[in-house]
C-alpha cells in the first residue's frame, strides 16, 4: 500500500506516514511489531501518540462493527499502538517480549479476525 | 473503604499453621515426570472426576453443541442442546463402526444444526440431541441383532453449574457436580460470570507435565522476577484468604498500590475502559464473598477447581488457564480472558492494549515450565521446598496423590 493509497479522515493526514502499521488483525500486528527494530517501534510510538485520543474519539462516532473504510486505517494504526506500547513503556525498546515463551508458538484464536468489526474473539461463531 | 487489618495473619508460617494436614516437609517431584503416575492419574482423575467443558453460552441455541478433545480421558465428548433446552453430553463415537461423529476441528469445535441432530459422515447415520439414533440409511441390510433403540450414543453425565457446563465420563453412578464443588460452588457461585461475556482465548502446547504448568500459575511469589517485564512490583509475592474446599482452592492476589504504574498508553486505556487486572476499579460488584473486607489492594481471586483449571475473578474480569494433559509430558495450556462486551470503539481499543499485556504476561509465565521439567527429569533434584505461600502447590500435592493411591 503506498501512502496516495492510504485513506485517512480529514484532520489525521499526520498518520499517513504510519500507513504500514493500518494492520486490521492480531496477527499481522503481533508479527510487525516481533519483525520491527527497537528503534522503529519508538519513532511509532512517539509519532502517533499524540492522536490517539483524537483517533479513538473520532471512532467512537460510530457503532461498534461499523466503522467507515475512511476511518479502519486510523483504528487499525491506533491498535498497532496497542500492540507496541508495552515494547516502548516497559521493556526498553526490545521488539521481544524479554524472558518469555517463544511467542511464535502462542495461537490467538481471534488471530485472524478484524478486529474493528468487534465479533466474539472466542466461541460459536 | 478503609481497611482494619489486625485481624488477618500476615505472619510467616500462617497457613501451614490453617491447615496442619498438609504438612510442611519437602514434596516429591517423582508424580511430575513418571509415565506410570500419569496412568494412574488419567484413570483415577481424569476418567473419574466432573471436567469443566463448556459455558452454557457456548450452545447457546437449541442444536447448539460444541466437542470438546478430552486427551487425558482418551475421548472426545459432544455438548449439545436439546429442543427441550436440556444440554447433554456423549462421547463422540459413532455406534457403527466407532468413527467420529462429528468431524472435529481442533481442541474445539463448534456447529449447530437446527433440527438437533448430528450426522456422521462416514455412512449417514443420524442422532438427536437426546444421543438417540434414529436414521441409520440402508437399515434393513443390517440383522435381526442390530435395534436402533440400544444404539444411540454413549451419554456422559453432565451438569451444570454458574453456567459452566462439567462432564464425568466415568461410566457408572458419580458424586453429584454440587457435592463435588461443595464449599468451591458458595464462595464462586455469586459471581456474574455471565456478564463478561466477551472472550479471548490463546492456547499453546507445552512440552511439560500438567501439573509442573499449574503449578507455575498457583502462587504469587514468582510476579517479582517473572513479571518484571509486564507488570514490574505490581502485584504481592504473598498471598491473602487461602480456603481450602476439599480437592478444590482459593486465594486472593494483591496489588502493590504504590507501585501501579503510570505511562500513556495505559493510563488512556484504563481510562477508557474496565480491562486490565494492574489497575483498581472503581465500585464493586463482587459478591460478598470475594474480598470480604472491602480491602483497595484487591486485585483478583485466584483458584483451582480441581484437577486442572484456575479460575480467576476480579471486577468485571474474569479469567481461566485450563490445562488439558495429553501424555506425561505434554500438556495444552488454555488462557481465557473474559470482559464485558465493548460497546465503544475506545472500549474495544482499551479491551486491545489490556489483552496484548495480559499475554504478555503468560508468555512471561509459560518460559519456565518446559525448562523446569526438563531440569526435573535429570533426577538431580528428587524434592521440591515449598514456602508457606506456595501453600496451594503443597495442596495439590496432596489431593493428587490421595486420589491416585484410592
Amino acid at each position: 500500500m503506498t501512502h496516495t493509497d492510504f485513506a485517512v479522515p480529514p484532520g489525521f493526514e499526520a498518520l499517513v506516514p504510519f500507513a504500514r502499521w493500518a494492520l486490521p488483525t492480531a496477527d499481522q500486528r503481533t508479527r510487525a511489531r516481533r519483525e520491527a527494530s527497537g528503534a522503529e517501534l519508538r519513532a511509532v510510538y512517539e509519532g502517533v501518540l499524540p492522536h490517539l485520543e483524537a483517533i479513538l474519539d473520532e471512532c467512537d462516532r460510530f457503532a461498534l462493527g461499523e466503522l467507515p473504510e475512511s476511518h479502519q486505517g486510523i483504528f487499525n494504526i491506533a491498535l498497532s499502538m496497542a500492540e507496541i506500547a508495552p515494547h516502548v513503556e516497559f521493556y526498553r525498546d526490545q521488539p521481544l517480549v524479554p524472558y518469555a515463551f517463544e511467542e511464535a508458538r502462542f495461537i490467538a484464536v481471534h488471530g485472524a479476525y478484524e478486529t474493528w468489526r468487534a465479533l466474539p474473539p472466542n466461541g460459536p461463531r | 473503604m478503609a481497611t482494619q487489618s489486625i485481624d488477618v495473619d500476615r505472619s510467616p508460617g500462617r497457613w501451614a499453621r490453617k491447615y496442619p494436614h498438609l504438612g510442611q516437609g519437602p514434596v516429591s517431584t517423582l508424580p511430575y515426570i513418571d509415565p506410570a503416575f500419569f496412568e494412574k492419574e488419567k484413570a483415577r482423575i481424569f476418567k473419574k472426576q466432573w471436567i469443566y467443558v463448556a459455558l452454557e453460552r457456548e450452545v447457546p441455541e437449541i442444536g447448539s453443541y460444541k466437542v470438546r478433545r478430552l486427551d487425558a480421558a482418551d475421548t472426545s465428548v459432544i455438548i449439545i442442546r436439546g429442543k427441550d433446552g436440556a444440554i447433554r453430553a456423549f462421547h463422540n463415537a459413532c455406534s457403527h463402526r466407532g468413527n467420529t461423529v462429528i468431524t472435529e476441528t481442533g481442541q474445539e469445535t463448534y456447529g449447530r444444526n437446527r433440527a438437533g441432530v448430528v450426522t456422521c459422515r462416514f455412512h449417514g447415520w443420524v442422532y438427536n440431541a437426546q444421543g438417540q439414533l434414529v436414521n441409520v440409511p440402508g437399515e434393513e441390510r443390517f440383522y435381526s441383532c442390530f435395534d436402533k433403540a440400544e444404539n444411540g450414543l454413549t451419554p456422559v453425565h453432565c451438569d451444570t453449574w454458574a453456567g459452566f457446563i462439567f462432564v464425568n465420563v466415568d461410566p457408572g453412578p458419580v458424586q453429584p457436580l454440587r457435592e463435588f464443588l461443595g464449599g468451591y460452588a458458595d464462595h464462586f457461585g455469586e459471581f456474574d460470570y455471565d456478564a463478561c461475556d466477551y472472550g479471548f482465548t490463546y492456547h499453546t502446547t507445552l512440552n511439560c507435565n500438567w501439573k509442573v504448568a499449574l503449578d507455575a500459575f498457583a502462587e504469587a511469589y514468582h510476579v517479582d522476577t517473572i513479571h518484571a517485564g509486564s507488570f514490574p512490583n505490581v502485584f504481592k509475592p504473598e498471598i491473602e484468604d487461602v480456603e481450602l474446599f476439599g480437592p478444590h482452592r482459593t486465594c486472593s492476589v494483591r496489588l502493590q498500590v504504590e507501585n501501579l504504574p503510570s505511562t500513556p498508553i495505559g493510563d488512556l486505556a484504563n481510562a477508557r475502559s474496565r480491562s486490565s487486572l494492574a489497575a483498581q476499579s472503581g465500585a464493586s460488584s463482587l459478591p460478598p464473598t470475594l474480598n470480604p473486607r472491602g480491602d483497595d489492594d484487591w486485585a483478583f481471586e485466584l483458584s483451582v477447581l480441581f484437577p486442572s483449571v484456575l479460575v480467576h475473578v476480579s471486577e468485571g474480569i474474569w479469567f481461566t488457564h485450563q490445562f488439558w494433559p495429553v501424555a506425561h509430558d505434554k500438556t495444552l495450556w488454555e488462557g481465557k480472558y473474559y470482559l464485558k462486551k465493548p460497546t465503544t470503539y475506545s472500549e474495544l481499543w482499551g479491551f486491545e492494549r489490556a489483552m496484548v499485556l495480559q499475554r504478555n504476561a503468560w508468555l512471561e509465565d509459560t518460559a519456565t515450565m518446559e525448562d523446569t521439567y526438563r531440569a526435573m527429569l535429570s533426577g538431580a533434584k528428587t524434592v521440591q521446598h515449598l514456602q508457606d505461600e506456595e501453600i496451594l502447590i503443597r495442596h495439590n500435592c496432596v489431593v493428587v496423590e490421595e486420589m491416585v493411591n484410592s
